[in-house]
């Protein structure tokens, strides 16, 4: 699954450490979703979407489909 | 350099001190209990009554992790569950595995030996699991 996490991160100029205290994660897993190497759960994808104002599917995408 | 503790939320940070202070607690009550039942230093009425509150502060440690497990960080949940899984198996592995080999006429092995085994490759697993998510500190 590939995501827009990091560029909608920069465009709102938030610091993982920002996002990490909206959600209510960790850094480092703010960090691990946006290098791709951990998928979040269903709740926590639905959680980013809403805090950048966007459907799910505008987010997360499946592998090569951005 | 790379951050390896910013896994845990303050959440995160106060439930694993809760679960801390029970198993600290416990390890203490253990030793003070084997070492009095050992020497036969208490009558066995106080020693039952050492074992029973040994016991019981392991439980309210267990109860202290799956409130931890529960309310964890997803990520680390991950890492915990992953690294529960290692000392698990490699625990159970250890043990038939040395079965057998006692069988051959290796040494034989105390009951608790397995356990450390378990503890030592959940610690191992732990530090595999947090220094994977590791964050580099220009990634900010």
């Amino acid at each position: 699954m590939t995501n827009r996490l990091r560029v909608l991160r920069a465009e709102n100029r938030w610091s993982q450490a920002e996002v990490a205290d909206r959600l209510g994660v960790s850094r480092q897993t703010v960090n691990a979703i946006e290098t791709g190497k951990y998928d979040p759960s269903l709740p926590l994808a639905f959680a980013i979407a809403r805090l950048f104002a966007l459907r799910i599917e505008d987010v997360f995408s499946p592998d090569g489909h951005h | 350099m790379a951050t390896c503790n910013a896994l845990y939320t303050p959440r995160d940070v106060q439930n694993m001190r809760v679960f801390n202070y029970w198993f600290l607690s416990a390890m203490v009550f253990f030793l003070v209990a084997t070492f009095a039942i050992k020497r036969e230093l208490v009558v066995p009425a106080l020693g039952w009554t050492l074992t029973a509150l040994s016991v019981g502060l392991l439980v309210m440690g267990v109860r202290a992790y799956i409130v931890f497990i529960r309310n964890a960080d997803e990520l680390l949940r991950k890492v915990q569950l992953e690294a529960l899984a290692l000392g698990f198996g490699a625990g159970m592995v250890f043990m038939l595995g040395w079965r057998l080999c006692e069988r051959l006429g290796a040494l034989k092995l105390d009951v608790s030996d397995p356990i450390i085994v378990m503890m030592l490759v959940f610690a191992v697993g732990q530090y595999i699991g947090i220094r994977r998510y590791c964050v580099k500190d220009d990634e900010q």
